[in-house]
C-alpha cells in the first residue's frame, strides 16, 4: 500500500474530488512530519503512537572489521502499534490460518 | 498531537466540515490498519514504511513451574523511518526549544 491507495480510499469514502483528496492526505502526512520534527509525539487511538526518542552515544563495532566506532547521540522516531492494532493483526492472521487449514482438509463443497 | 488535533487542523486549514475531517482521518488510519491486517506492507514516501513481520510459534516454558507451553505464531509491525524524516527528526530541537544553549 502506498499513499495513492490511501488517497483512493479517502476519495471513495468521503466524497472529495480526486485532487482534493490528494491534497488533504498530503497535508495530513505533512502535519504529522512537522509535528514529529519538533519532537512532539503523535497518538492515534486504535492505530499507534509515534514517539521521538533521544538516544545516548554508544560504542558500536563495524561487523566486518571488528573495528570500534562511536555511534553519536541522536534523536530517532519510533512507532508503537496500539493494542487494538496488534490484536486485529493477530485475529486476522488466525482466521487466515484456519481458513487455510479448513481448505486443506476438505475442499470447499459449497 | 492527537487524532482530534489532526481533525481540527483540516477543518481550519482546508475549509471542510467537521464530519468530513473526521471521516478523512478515520479513513486514512483504517485503510492502513486494514492493509496491515491483510499482511500488506505500507510505504509512505517521506514518512516511512510499515512491515508486517511473522513470528513462528515455539515451545515456551513457564519459568516458575518449568511447564511447557506452546506459543502460537504471531504477527507484529516493524516501522522504519524514511530517510528524509529521519534526518529532520535528528536535527530537531527539544520540545519547547530547550536544546539551544543559553537564553
Amino acid at each position: 500500500m502506498t499513499k495513492a491507495d490511501i488517497i483512493e480510499s479517502v476519495y471513495e469514502k468521503v466524497g472529495f474530488s480526486k485532487k482534493e483528496a490528494a491534497e488533504i492526505v498530503e497535508m495530513v502526512f505533512d502535519t504529522i512530519k512537522e509535528t514529529l520534527e519538533h519532537s512532539e509525539k503523535i497518538k492515534i487511538s486504535g492505530f499507534g503512537n509515534f514517539i521521538v526518542r533521544d538516544k545516548k552515544s554508544r560504542v558500536g563495532r563495524n561487523p566486518q572489521t571488528g573495528e570500534e566506532i562511536e555511534i553519536s547521540a541522536r534523536r530517532v522516531l519510533t512507532f508503537r502499534p496500539s493494542q487494538v492494532l496488534k490484536n486485529a493483526l493477530n485475529a486476522s492472521a488466525e482466521a487466515a490460518e484456519e481458513a487455510k487449514r479448513a481448505a486443506g482438509q476438505s475442499p470447499p463443497s459449497a | 498531537m492527537l487524532k482530534s488535533d489532526l481533525i481540527n487542523i483540516l477543518v481550519v486549514k482546508r475549509n471542510v466540515t467537521q464530519k468530513q475531517a473526521e471521516s478523512t482521518i478515520e479513513t486514512i488510519f483504517d485503510s492502513m490498519k486494514d492493509a496491515l491486517c491483510r499482511g500488506e506492507n505500507i510505504e509512505i514516501r517521506g514518512l516511512g514504511a510499515f512491515h508486517v513481520k511473522h513470528y513462528e510459534g515455539y515451545q515456551g516454558r513457564n519459568p516458575k513451574t518449568g511447564e511447557v507451553i506452546p506459543v502460537k505464531p504471531k504477527r507484529g509491525i516493524l516501522f522504519r523511518t524514511g530517510k528524509e524524516l529521519r534526518d529532520r527528526v535528528n536535527q530537531s530541537e527539544e520540545p519547547g526549544g530547550t536544546s539551544s544553549t543559553g537564553a
